[in-house]
């Protein structure tokens, strides 16, 4: 029976690549009602799916590709898909999400997500036009080999070639670091990509070098009309907001360096120090002036965050924050040109920017401290790009560092400065002065992720200005901050729709009276947040600076409140957990290199470290979740998992 | 003479990178400010409310626009950010 809500396109794809065969999976409006879409459907699917045995390289290991009912109803940023399996990164789930537009071409096929499992006997990518599927051979069509934008341009000439016309499509691509298992390869999708934990070298391993999509199906939308007026109204209010209409178009998330460094939580020297004392070379603000060509954005986004920057006479995608961080005082380097390379170097070769650069600057240190002669050193850039190459193709020294930090540190010692968590290097915000991110680094699932962390840094220090050094209320505001990003990404929409949360004078005004009440009164109001967080379903109302939960009624039909939409979110985040835990996670894994817990950032105060052991205790009593950080069968069965 | 940094869409706005300045606290550097963004960029829309909600650190730590300064300070303003 067809779904009775908007949109989905009631059609989920079991792809079997060994036997390259289709069936439909089962997935029912029940199943919609509770999972969703997305990152927390694919939770499901896995949940269902996995012991606890499966390793990331193998056949056992399925790859969930997954909109969201938002995904391509015309909702603001709404092009966003996720990746889900087993990491080779972390060795549990993980979720990779990535924009573009590959999730709304999808669903014009008229599927709402692909489950693939089993192992391509060879070489292969997969041609979905309008629901059906057809497999060829990746070698014999010259796409084996190819870096990223290389493969792409071929794939589209061999799909025009076959239709005789040029038709929109989307697709997914791995580069050499994919096809040679490096554990941190990424998945691209036009210049968007899924970065983190390694979901291109699964690929890679399932010999799937690509998929292609197009199709002409109608994305049904449950209240046309409704949908249309709020729509409107909702690209209006992001477009009016400081944030999204003017910081993020103009800066970018480059535009975070600056007060990242004035906050004292820009990772210097492989985490070594919280400031750069030649930031300004490699800034949002430089990078605005200097290189910026045009904003960029995904399908349906007023916010347009991306940047185009010239590499060798070509406009390319230019770096996120993340990358220009972690290049650039990460490793010590003050140039800005060479980060631009670099990163569009790492999109070719298909590697994340994060995990490479922080493996690299761990090389380093260890090197300068003797424990491992990779002849690596801070400030010492000359031959990088062949670094890079060397470790997508498995190469001398590239061989060791395609393996990431948390094995290399293992192998060579110099654990304590292997910036890692669960095997994933963290992002570029230093958490000695920002301890509620720490605790979300740790406790995050899927590793050192910024936003499965919860994202903290926004209040405190990049936005509010609470204090960013006390434990109290920490635990409580992770929670509930994970929930909603959980929520947020399986809907299909970007997470920057959450940043107009924060009313507009309380960014622009710093100073102000009510924004210095609210930065005061925040490490207060823990046991208020703790309220919401276990009775979620009390606010049963919808926030006018939260246009997700009208969105849905009105694309979808479901009926969404601001509660409902945390308790989605809870359940999506329990159910990864819940799926780890079978992989043997447990509190000693919800952990950070003795770096950021032991060492001061600054040695005359003490509490610039991060108090990790006293704030995960108010996380997992937040949580539901035991001493030992399993999730109770009380709340297992209080969130409908058991 | 302190010397004043720029950062974040207030450089956009006002063209200025950094200024040097003869003045004895925060608040009095607004008119100096805004005097040199017009010259610099003659269609600048930059007002004082908008240096008023700017983030102001002092040698590294966080002032305020009362705040007194000293020959040799070192003053950044930026305008506020989030998210990335």
């Amino acid at each position: 029976m067809a779904t009775k809500y908007g949109g989905y396109m009631d059609r989920v794809v079991l792809v079997d690549l060994t036997e390259h065969t289709v069936e439909n999976y089962p997935w029912t409006d029940e199943d919609r009602e509770k999972y969703i879409g997305g990152k927390i459907m694919a939770a499901k699917v896995l949940n269902d799916h996995l012991s606890g045995q499966e390793k990331a390289f193998s056949e056992e290991n399925w790859v969930v590709v997954s909109t969201g009912p938002m995904t391509g109803t015309g909702a603001p940023s709404s092009g966003r898909f996720d990746l889900s399996c087993i990491s080779p990164q972390t060795g549990i789930l993980t979720s990779s999400n990535c924009g573009g537009s590959f999730g709304y071409h999808l669903k014009k096929a008229g599927i709402d997500a692909l489950i693939l499992k089993g192992k391509c006997p060879g070489h292969t990518w997969i041609e979905i036009d309008n629901g059906e599927f057809f497999f060829h051979d990746a070698d014999e069509d010259g796409l084996w080999g190819l870096k990223s934008t290389e493969g792409q341009e071929k794939l589209e000439s061999l799909l025009v070639k076959k239709w005789g016309t040029h038709r929109a499509f989307g697709q997914l691509i791995i580069g050499p670091g994919g096809e040679n298992l490096v554990v941190y390869s990424a998945v691209l999708s036009g210049e968007r990509a899924a970065g983190r934990t390694g979901v291109g070298a699964v690929f890679g391993w399932k010999n799937l070098k690509a998929i292609s999509v197009t199709g002409n199906h109608t994305i049904p939308v449950f209240d046309p009309e409704k949908n249309e007026k709020w729509n409107q109204k909702w690209f209006s209010y992001l477009r009016k907001h400081p944030l999204t209409g003017n910081q993020l178009p103009r800066l970018g998330t480059a535009g975070l360096v600056s007060s990242m460094q004035m906050r004292g939580m820009l990772s210097t020297k492989n985490y070594s120090a919280g400031q750069y004392d030649r930031f300004e070379s490699v800034n949002g603000e430089t990078l605005a002036e200097e290189h910026n060509i045009v904003n960029k954005g995904c399908l349906t986004c007023p916010i347009k965050c991306a940047r185009t920057v010239d590499v060798n006479g070509r406009t390319v995608k230019g770096p996120e924050l993340e990358t220009l961080v972690l290049l650039g005082g990460g490793i010590c380097n003050d140039n800005l040109e060479n980060i631009l390379r670099w990163n569009n170097e790492l999109d070719e070769l298909g590697l994340d920017t994060i995990s490479c650069a922080n493996t690299i600057a761990w090389a380093m240190e260890a090197n300068e401290k003797g424990i491992w002669n990779s002849g690596l050193s801070f400030g010492k850039t000359e031959g990088l790009s062949k670094l890079f190459e060397d470790i997508a193709y498995r190469r001398g020294i590239g061989n060791e560092l395609a393996e990431g930090s948390r094995r290399l540190s293992q192998k060579y010692g110099g654990t304590e400065f292997a910036i890692q968590s669960k095997g994933l290097e963290l992002a570029a915000y230093e958490p000695r002065r920002a301890v509620g991110q720490g605790l979300g680094y740790a406790v995050s699932n899927r590793g050192g992720c910024h936003l499965n962390a919860g994202y903290l840094v926004i209040l405190e220090g990049l936005g509010l200005y609470t204090d960013p050094l006390t434990y109290k209320a920490k635990g409580d505001f992770t929670m509930m901050f994970q929930d909603l990003m959980e929520m947020i990404s399986a809907t299909g929409q970007c997470l920057f729709t959450s940043y107009a949360f924060f009313p507009g004078f309380l960014i622009t005004r710093p100073n102000g009276i009510i924004t210095r009440i609210a930065n005061w009164a925040i490490p207060h109001i823990g046991w208020a947040v703790r309220f919401m967080n276990r009775f979620p379903l009390t606010l049963a109302l919808h926030l006018p600076v939260f246009p997700q939960t009208k969105g849905i009624q009105y694309a979808v039909g479901m009926k969404m409140t601001f509660g409902r939409y945390l308790r989605y979110g809870e359940r999506g985040y329990t159910m990864d957990r819940w799926v780890s835990t079978r992989f043997g996670i447990r509190a000693k894994d919800d952990a950070l290199p003795k770096r950021l817990t032991e060492e001061p950032q600054d040695p005359n105060d003490p509490r610039t470290k991060v108090p990790l052991e006293k704030m995960k205790k108010t996380y997992y009593r937040a949580r539901g979740w035991d001493r030992d950080g399993v999730p109770t069968e009380r709340t297992l069965k209080r969130l409908g998992i058991l | 003479m302190v010397h004043v940094k720029l950062f974040g869409l207030l450089r956009l706005d006002t063209g200025l990178k950094e200024m040097d300045a003869d003045v004895s606290s925060v608040k009095e550097l607004y008119p100096i400010l805004l005097s040199e963004a017009k010259r610099v960029k003659p269609t600048t829309q930059v007002t004082a409310a908008d240096i008023d909600g700017c983030i102001i650190m002092i040698n590294g730590k966080q002032g305020k626009k009362n705040s007194r300064l000293v020959d040799g300070d070192q003053v950044q303003l930026m305008s506020p950010v989030c998210g990335g």
